[in-house]
């Protein structure tokens, strides 16, 4: 057997070097919940690992219009930081049942999206909120939106040399409103069966923007846009909330798995679009 | 094979392992250190659970060199050799274990949550225990002993403070 090479880069321009060096042999490890999984399992045995916990990406910080977390920011650290509750409370109120507590003290919110698991809880909450994406690389900095990203069942637009540097969250305003639920066969220490991000710009009943995201129906956490459309610079009442949900329902492509039947998860976006809608509302 | 350092249970260790390899393994297979047990191996049942630099992970997937010079706490490391940390003596006397593999983790779980919340509710230790799998006991006597040991401590905590003040 190979001996893995391990390398702990000491800054980002290293990684980045490592990266543009070898290539689809190595492989990056953050907090490892993922990809030492794999290797227990053996469907991996990657020849480099490229560690980088020690290149300063573990940050949450408010720039201009922006929250920014660094892709090594655990999901523990989310879920405390005072910054998060206030700018982003979805993505707070998504991460709060990723995993179990030691899960959160290792996982990264960079290694939930670049794994791209269709049930990623932080990506779908990332999706409603319109988050962008810095990949990095040597040859420099590109950004691309969430919705760009995910492109499969563990893929992505991330191409062999590039590392997801950090998020980038649009600041709401005080008519943003958001809602969250994730449905899982128990409440912790489960991957979502459907999860449901919802966030909406609404003056009295005129809705200004809609964006509702949709985890584990489709082969990439879904953003449901023909749903949103519908509601944009409307009038929200029930009969288009109704609309809005049945819309959302038939933009899922979700297969029979262990978790659930597709049939079963067409159904529950439904409600669960519906019900969380009707939420916002009250 | 490179060099790993590692402090174990306050022993300086070093250690010659394949960085593909987790800290379970090393616990286990290079130091013989076997309280923390291989149940899953992929994250889910928690009976690998160690406290590394304080913090509770699953020691099954965690790499090995990203724990380079830390410190790790397994249940071996609770009390003292001979002697039954608190929540050890409360685990024992409300029949907390049945087969016994989980507790080591358990243990480490509820040593992490009293560590930062020295009185929880049974909601919070509901919450602390998520990532714990037991399948013998229904979790009820493992809540009960927590909130016995975190009573104990308390008191303990607070009968050190008032010898401090006198």
């Amino acid at each position: 057997m190979a001996n893995t090479l391990f390398y702990r880069a000491a800054d980002l321009k290293e990684a980045c070097v490592l990266l543009s060096q070898y290539g689809k042999k190595a492989k990056i490890l953050a907090g490892g919940t993922d990809l030492m999984v794999a290797i227990n399992r053996k469907l991996l045995l990657p020849e480099i690992l490229v560690y980088i916990g020690n290149c300063g990406l573990d940050y949450i910080r408010v720039e201009g219009d922006s929250l920014i977390i660094g892709a090594m920011t655990n999901h523990a650290s989310i879920v405390r930081s005072t910054l998060v509750k206030e700018k982003a409370p979805l993505l707070l109120e998504a991460t709060k049942y990723i995993g179990s507590p030691s899960i959160r003290n290792m996982g990264t919110i960079g290694g939930n999206l670049v794994n791209a698991s269709p049930a990623a809880d932080a990506g779908t909450a990332l999706l409603a909120l319109g988050a962008k994406l810095n990949l990095v690389s040597v040859s420099g900095v590109r950004q691309v939106k969430v919705e760009e990203f995910f492109t499969g069942p563990g893929k992505t637009v991330l191409k062999p040399s590039e590392i997801l540097q950090e998020v980038l969250i649009p600041s709401q305003n005080e008519n943003s409103k958001w809602a969250w639920y994730k449905l899982g066969k128990r409440k912790s220490d489960i991957c979502s069966v459907i999860s449901v991000a919802i966030s909406i710009e609404i003056e009295g009943n005129l809705c200004r923007f809609a964006r509702i995201a949709l985890g584990a129906v489709a082969p990439v956490p879904l953003l449901a846009k023909r749903a949103g459309s519908l509601l944009e610079r409307q009038n929200i009442d029930k009969t288009l909330i109704t609309k809005a949900a049945k819309a959302a329902s038939e933009e899922t492509t979700p297969i029979d798995d262990v978790r659930a039947t597709a049939w079963y998860r067409r159904k529950v976006s439904e409600t669960l679009v519906k019900r969380l809608l009707s939420q916002i509302l009250e | 094979m490179d060099v790993l350092k590692l402090k174990v249970n306050g022993r300086n260790y070093e250690v010659e392992t394949d960085p593909a390899t987790t800290l379970l393994e090393v616990l286990r297979d290079k130091l013989f250190i076997t309280g923390p047990k291989v149940g899953c191996n992929t994250g889910d049942c928690g009976a690998c659970s160690v406290l590394l630099d304080g913090r509770l992970v699953k020691s099954c997937i965690t790499n090995a060199f990203i724990t380079d010079g830390c410190e790790v706490i397994t249940v071996e490391g609770l009390a003292e050799p001979g002697e039954l940390h608190p929540l050890q003596k409360a685990f024992y006397e409300h029949y907390a274990a049945q087969c016994g593999f989980c507790t080591p983790g358990m243990l480490m779980a509820a040593k992490a949550l009293l560590d930062e919340n020295p009185n929880p509710t049974r909601e919070e230790i509901k919450e602390a225990l998520a990532g714990n799998l037991c399948r013998c006991t229904g979790y009820v006597k493992i809540i009960e002993a927590i909130m016995a040991a975190a009573q104990e401590l308390r008191e303990k905590r607070s009968m050190i403070a008032r010898k401090e003040v006198s």
